[in-house]
């Protein structure tokens, strides 16, 4: 009762288990979205395929796997724009490239304005989109509903919807997928992918990356990329010394029980400050929160999950009727100002950093990789990456994606 | 979870009560002494400690105090001072 | 069909009937009824259709572990019909069935189908050509999910919430559970019991087995039900589902009302000093072809429906056990009538040889060794083929129920979700708690107990332990108790089989997602080799009802096969709510708490259109105009009153107090003059504007001060923080609730103030930026002159309790005056003609105060203050390449208003309008927007591109702030 082998070694997806080798041309840290994308992306476009990814769990095990799956470009600020442009179209791309499908469902993103002030946030964001040729338009409240016709568009919710920003260009990818479909094709270009294996150290001389250390053996390599999510910034501090402006949150989301079509489109709202979108299963996903004060547990909490059915519930009302069968947390790496930390070389040449993503790190993985494979093949940071430097805090020029002070870090 | 913390002034209450205020970095360094990068490392860099971490927090819902704790990051529960 | 003749196990009345109606089928029912006892009384056998291959499916374990019986009732889907009393009118409707009925479903060749769709077949095609994804989505769409709601659906009855604190909380209503309640109660303690069943007494409640000599195990748990019931420090909750379980012993859970209830469900939040398990076990589900044919059912199904609903679960059933329960329950339903084709056991040994005479005593078939392979029947079961395990010999049999179970398994949720480990034990099969959380306990069946006793004493162990969690002194109790457990049987040898020999095509290990055991091997087979990764890969034990079938079977299975890296078997994650719940009973009564201010009520009887500001409600305008024209214009020629209560006052006092302000605000404190106020900021590290105010000194080191609306939350706690390590001698008083505020603006304010107070107000006696504190008509007012809105403006600060007397008198003085109301909207134009910025409007988190042209606030020279901000303000002061704030008016007059928000662009974005507005003054637009620095310049053109412009620009020009009288003429006149 075998499916016959037609691919790779015995038909397994990413290989066999690799012997750990005592040198690579470069070591991922952390086999979630971005180490993989960036392996599979450096044995494309680089041919570099001596390259291991490590994973402490499996892969996916991470945010990878726990995320929203929700995938746009209306982003605010146009350092932002292009890159998750990009990052949008890619997902059909790679779809094809890897022979694998990502389930990339194309459905439309409303984002909901419970204000005069939100709705003058979305023209900034529906402008700039535009501007950069990415489709994003303003919607009155009944064109929100005739989007979803759930939503209580009438003065009886606390915050009244006031109108929305369309997105028809995003949706949402099966995050499952994206993991090993990367894993596929990083494995089929010769990448070892070694799960259930910890990084202990990392060894430098002169300034310089020489060597990874793991559970299970040294590693020569003079590059070595941090995409290790939300213990990148514990990682760095522990094994380099070098501290980074993060605060690692758990952020939860959960899943209603499947139910027949009832929302075309992922819908969100700011105000109340969760997101609802319905699976291809016919789940209806929903989440967002995060408890504001750093922690490593994953856990759910029993005042989220009633919050999140007391906001949803608000201006989507008839989701009384159906229930919460699953809640899980996952961590999120915040920045100061919501935006990533894409850096290399300095102060330790050789050591590459792509982490603080927060919120965004899987719309944005795949573009990342494909941009941060260069940076580490060529040594020098591709322009379209540049504004993500972890030089900008003490430059005194944070990233406008938020324009509001996050409710996060102490400093506000 | 079902976080609680121990204030020093209302006792064992619920986490919600309170606001979480950083990592305890001691006092900022004189303004004199700082040069961009040591400034933003006191500002802004954490250490982000997968484990037992001192760390600042207010009682928001009570008697309005700042005051520090250990917490074990990696189970979000208040520990004993080490 | 017929029930059975009165037991004393009944949860049934008889002569108190009730219908529901199925589909087009009216159904007879007895109080007492569930959905699902209805409707197999009324011969149903397919209670809906399986979700991907349209499967038949029913009755199967009667506690509503799975999607089988989930059932639209009343509009409302997925409702669990083994555990949902039959209400008399109710309409129900089978899901997932295309057909009038579940028995003739369209889509059954679905099932004629699933060669081909193995494990992950979605993401193995569908992709290609690229251009079928798309039109697949759409069908699998329509494909998935099971029940329907409407967007208009709309949720009745009444959600109630309720907050708990106690002593111990137990959790499980059956033996342990209740001895458990019982013994920690006679410490004294305050005990919470909560039960999923609508009455207490779990595994023993149903069985006629004896308890001692003359006394059946039904009756023994009615009498321990009885005591608890009697013990008024036991609360009981019965119909309550236990959902989550966290930290530091906080418990969640949902009770379902009764018809005399209050609550149609209620939320519950359990916070308790100690926390017993009591949870029991469910039964492991036996794998083999078609084992969830409608038919097949595991033995507390087919036992329960006869002992408390009557009804036999068929004519002729074979059964296929691996636990003493199964050959109980085949003996008592015999003994009910019901014909026994046999009974085959997985054990070879280790029954109950008593129960295995009392089988043959009855001529049915005893087959110890034997395992059920394949269920026959297309709809329902009609036939049965049984295996040795080892395969050698095999037997079919007809008969139309199969009752089928490969043994137990604990739940052990409640232990888990708190950070419990759980371990496999080789004697029980079972996966056992290994570590559990701080004072927390488990006791009865979850451990692996079948004696009645053993089960009982661990339950009274389990309450002391709790006791003694709790304080009490019980040492020698527990020394006693323990020497007692010892005497009793410890816990059962479980069977360990998952499946006999089978090829696993039909053989279904998630019902819900309709996975087979020949899926899990070919995701094995693409290297998903722990069973979470399967999980994931296959979906399996990701429907509807979790875990609840596959749970234990799929790590059992998948670390027989040998096929992991992991050759300890390890189950897979358990997440909240252990049992699906409402979003309506998580959201409860759903309150909504805003603030109002001393004026709210006769702002709204004014005609003020209130608004959620922040946490308070505040009158946006006075009228239905928009542009509240009228209310901006009075205010400029005549005279205007706005409500600014929500405004952050404070007291701040005590030998350091200046020492704070210096740390806290940019400019020099120390310069606040008597009788003066002194407008500053406060700014973040970053130097980004956080806050502004006034500072008034009320006495030596004693200030008054003022926060913006949407900051004072904050204030205290902002300043003690920046002074957390200094062990400075200040106090703060929050006035902002104590103090209403009334902001009197226009030409002629000074003529309405004039005439309350007996104070002199002239501008030589209470200048422009002055403070004054006087009476108005022996209340005492707290009054600025400030800036505000650009004109002559006094800022009141009146005690809240006076603010209505206060408010209506200057209202009836300044009627002469053309004195007027006006609101939020009026108020940010009237300060926007004069250049003052909205924090979160005219600025962005990372916008400085050099950013925002207020940098002359910034007093450098305090060093020894440690100013927050002080650093970056000092190393932005000259940067370039920052966002800055500038003011525009339109190119070509006659141009409209730009949109708030709109981005300025040339090759690319150089910052965007922040607010723009129609100015009544100026009878132009005007506005003011971010711009990078170098288009900052007066005169500058930008170029405004708005959405859907399609690159038709607007054209404005960077002109001086502010734009209404830039002199300050009016506010100092």
């Amino acid at each position: 009762m075998r499916l016959k082998s037609n691919s790779n070694i015995n038909g397994r997806l990413w290989g066999w288990d690799p012997p750990l080798k005592s040198s690579y041309d470069a070591v991922i840290i952390g086999g979630g979205l971005h180490g993989l994308a960036t392996a599979y992306f450096l044995a494309r476009h680089h041919g570099m395929s001596r390259v291991a990814v490590i994973e402490k769990r499996y892969i996916g095990f991470g945010g990878s796997g726990r995320n929203t799956a929700i995938v746009r470009a209306n982003q605010r600020t146009q350092e932002n724009l292009p890159l998750y442009k990009e990052a949008l179209e890619m997902w059909p791309v790679l779809t094809r490239e890897l022979d694998f499908n990502l389930m990339f469902y194309n459905c439309g993103n409303l984002n909901l304005a419970h204000s005069e002030a939100a709705l003058k946030a979305m023209r900034l964001q529906v402008a700039s989109a535009q501007i950069y040729g990415i489709q994003s338009q303003l919607v009155d409240p009944e064109q929100c509903k005739t989007l979803i016709p759930a939503l209580d568009i009438s003065d009886r919710p606390r915050y009244p919807i006031y109108g929305g920003m369309y997105h028809p260009p995003g949706g949402i990818v099966r995050h499952d997928a994206v993991v090993w479909g990367l894993a596929k094709g990083a494995a089929r270009k010769g990448i070892h992918i070694h799960q259930g294996t910890e990084v202990t150290g990392i060894g430098v001389k002169n300034q310089k990356i020489v060597s990874v250390e793991t559970d299970k053996g040294k590693i020569n390599t003079s590059r070595v990329l941090n995409a290790a999510g939300g213990y990148s910034a514990a990682l760095s501090y522990q094994m380099l010394g070098i501290r980074l402006p993060i605060s690692v949150l758990t952020i939860q989301a959960m899943v209603t029980q499947p139910l027949k079509p009832l929302l075309n489109h992922v819908v969100s709202s700011g105000a109340y400050h969760c997101y609802a979108n319905q699976t291809l299963k016919g789940e209806i996903a929903t989440g967002a929160h995060m408890d504001p004060w750093p922690n490593y547990t994953n856990q759910s909490t029993a005042r989220y999950i009633k919050h999140q059915a007391e906001a949803v519930t608000e201006f989507l009302p008839c989701l009384k009727g159906v229930k919460f069968m699953r809640i899980w947390g996952g961590l999120a790496d915040m920045t100061p100002d919501m935006a990533p930390i894409i850096y290399g070389n300095d102060p330790i040449k050789g050591y590459y950093i792509d982490c603080g993503w927060g919120y965004f790190g899987f719309k944005s993985c795949l573009v990342t990789g494909k941009y941060m494979a260069k940076f580490m093949a060529d040594g020098t940071c591709p322009n379209i990456l540049k504004p993500f430097t972890l030089r900008r805090f003490e430059q005194h020029r944070l990233m406008g994606e938020t324009a509001a002070v996050v409710n996060y870090s102490p400093d506000n | 979870m079902a976080f609680t913390i121990t204030c020093p002034v209302c006792g064992i209450r619920r986490g919600y009560e309170f606001r979480f205020g950083g990592e305890d970095k001691g006092p900022m360094p004189p303004e004199e002494s700082l040069a961009s990068e040591t400034w933003c490392e006191y500002v802004h860099m954490n250490n982000c400690i997968a484990g037992i971490q001192k760390e600042w927090w207010f009682h928001r819902d009570g008697c309005g105090s700042w005051f520090t704790i250990y917490r074990d990051t990696t189970t979000n529960q208040q520990v004993e001072n080490r | 069909m017929k029930r059975l003749n009165q037991l004393p196990t009944f949860r049934i009345q008889y002569g108190k009937e009730l219908s529901v109606n199925f589909g087009q089928k009216r159904c007879r029912g007895l109080e007492g009824d569930t959905i699902a006892s209805a409707l197999y009384a009324n011969d149903v056998r397919i209670f809906g259709r399986s979700l991907k291959y349209h499967r038949p499916r029913g009755l199967y374990s009667l506690d509503g572990e799975c999607s089988n019986t989930m059932m639209a009732v009343d509009g409302i889907p997925n409702v669990r019909a083994e555990n949902t009393p039959a209400v008399d009118g109710m309409n129900i409707k089978a899901q997932n069935v295309f057909g009038k009925t579940p028995d003739f479903d369209m889509m059954r060749f679905m099932d004629e189908l699933s060669w081909a769709m193995p494990a992950g077949f979605y993401y193995q095609t569908l992709h290609k050509p690229s251009r079928i994804w798309p039109l697949a989505i759409k069908h699998i769409r329509k494909a998935a999910g099971l029940g329907i709601l409407s967007p208009d659906f709309h949720m009745r009855g009444k959600f109630d919430e309720s907050y708990i604190s106690t002593d111990v909380c137990v959790i499980g209503g059956g033996p342990a559970g209740m001895c458990a309640a019982l013994s920690a109660a006679d410490q004294g303690l305050r005990v919470v019991l909560l039960e999923n069943r609508p009455w207490l007494g779990g595994y023993f409640e149903y069985r006629p087995r004896e308890y001692q000599k003359g006394v059946p195990l039904y009756q023994r748990a009615r009498e321990l039900a009885e005591s608890v019931g009697h013990t008024p420090n036991i609360r009981t909750f019965k119909n309550t589902a236990m959902i989550g379980s966290y930290h530091n012993n906080l418990i969640t859970a949902f009770q379902r009302g009764n018809k005399s209830d209050i609550f149609t469900e209620r939320y519950l939040e359990i916070r308790a000093g100690s926390v017993v398990v009591a949870t029991g076990c469910i039964e492991r589900p036996l794998l083999f072809e078609n084992n969830e044919r409608p038919g097949v059912m595991q033995i507390g199904c087919a036992h329960r429906l006869a002992r408390n609903w009557g009804l036999l679960p068929g004519k002729r059933a074979a059964f296929s056990v691996g636990h003493d329960l199964g050959l109980e329950a085949a003996i008592d339903l015999a003994d009910l009538g019901l014909d026994i084709a046999c009974v085959a056991d997985i054990r070879q040994d280790s029954y109950d040889s008593n129960l295995a005479a009392e089988l043959e005593k009855r001529n049915i078939p005893f087959l110890p060794g034997w395992v059920a392979i394949r269920a026959h029947g297309s709809k329902t079961v009609n036939a049965v083929t049984l295996s040795s395990i080892n395969a050698t010999r095999r037997r079919k049999l007809s008969c139309d129920t199969v009752v089928a179970s490969a043994g137990m398994t604990p739940v052990t949720g409640p232990v888990i979700l708190p950070g419990g480990k759980l371990t496999y034990d080789n004697h029980t099969g079972f996966f056992l708690p290994a570590t559990i959380p701080p004072q927390m306990h488990v006791a009865g069946r979850l451990l692996g107990l079948d004696d009645p006793f053993a089960i009982e004493t661990s339950g009274l162990l389990a309450g002391l332990k709790a006791a003694a969690d709790c304080g009490k002194p019980v040492e020698n109790n527990l020394k006693e108790m323990a020497k007692n457990q010892a005497t009793l049987p410890g816990p059962t040898r479980g069977t360990k089989l998952v499946t006999g020999p089978v090829k696993g095509k039909e053989t279904f290990i998630c019902f819900d997602e309709d996975c087979t055991l020949k899926n899990i091997n070919q995701a094995m087979h693409r290297g998903f080799d722990v069973p979470e990764l399967i999980k994931r890969f296959t979906s399996a034990g990701t429907g509807p009802g979790q875990g609840g079938i596959p749970g234990h079977n799929l790590p059992m299975y998948v670390a027989e096969t040998g096929e992991s890296p992991d050759r300890n078997p390890k189950p897979t994650t358990v997440r909240p709510p252990l049992v699906p719940v409402y979003l309506a009973t998580y959201a409860g009564s759903n309150h909504d708490m805003s603030k109002r201010t001393p004026m709210h009520d006769s702002q709204v009887k004014a005609g003020g259109k209130m608004e959620r500001i922040g946490v308070w409600n505040r009158a946006r305008r006075f009228s239905s105009d928009t542009s509240a024209r009228k209310e901006i214009e009075n205010v400029r020629n005549n005279v205007g009153l706005l409500d600014g209560s929500t405004l952050g006052k404070f007291r701040i006092f005590g030998s350091d107090a200046l020492k704070a302000l210096q740390r806290v605000y940019v400019s020099d404190m120390s310069k606040v003059a008597e009788g003066k106020v002194k407008y500053s900021a406060m700014c973040n590290e970053d130097g980004c504007l956080m806050d502004d105010g006034i500072v008034v000194k009320i006495d030596e080191n004693d200030y008054y001060m003022t926060a913006s609306t949407g900051r004072a939350g904050q204030t205290i706690e902002w300043i003690r923080y920046h002074t957390r390590y200094d062990g400075w001698n200040f106090h703060m008083v929050n006035l902002t609730d104590a103090y209403g505020v009334i902001n009197m603006a226009g030409p002629n304010a000074r003529k309405v103030l004039e005439k309350v107070t007996d104070a002199d107000v002239s501008n030589e006696a209470f200048p422009f930026a002055g403070y004054r504190e006087f009476l108005i008509q022996n209340m005492p007012v707290r009054a600025m002159r400030l800036g505000f809105v650009g004109e002559l403006s006094y800022e009141l600060h009146v005690l809240s309790s006076y603010m209505q007397s206060i408010w209506d008198l200057l209202e009836i003085t300044g009627k002469e005056f053309g004195i007027q109301k006006f609101g939020l909207e009026a108020q940010n134009i009237l300060r926007m003609e004069k250049g003052h910025v909205i924090i979160g409007s005219e600025s962005e988190q990372r916008t400085t105060i050099h950013d925002l042209g207020l940098g002359f606030l910034w007093y450098r020279n305090k060093p020894e203050a440690k100013t927050v901000g002080a650093f970056a303000l000092k190393d932005t002061e000259h940067q370039k390449g920052r966002l800055k704030l500038v003011g525009f008016k339109m190119k070509e007059s006659g141009t409209r208003v730009p949109k708030d928000g709109s981005p300025l662009v040339d090759s690319r974005i150089r910052g965007y309008v922040c607010t723009a507005r129609y100015s009544w003054a100026l009878k132009e637009p005007i506005g003011m927007a971010l711009v990078d620095d170098d288009l900052c310049g007066e005169g500058t053109t930008l170029n405004i591109y708005e959405d859907g412009c399609k690159g038709k620009l607007l054209s404005a020009k960077v002109v001086s702030m502010p734009f209404y009288d830039p002199d300050g003429k009016q506010m100092r006149c």
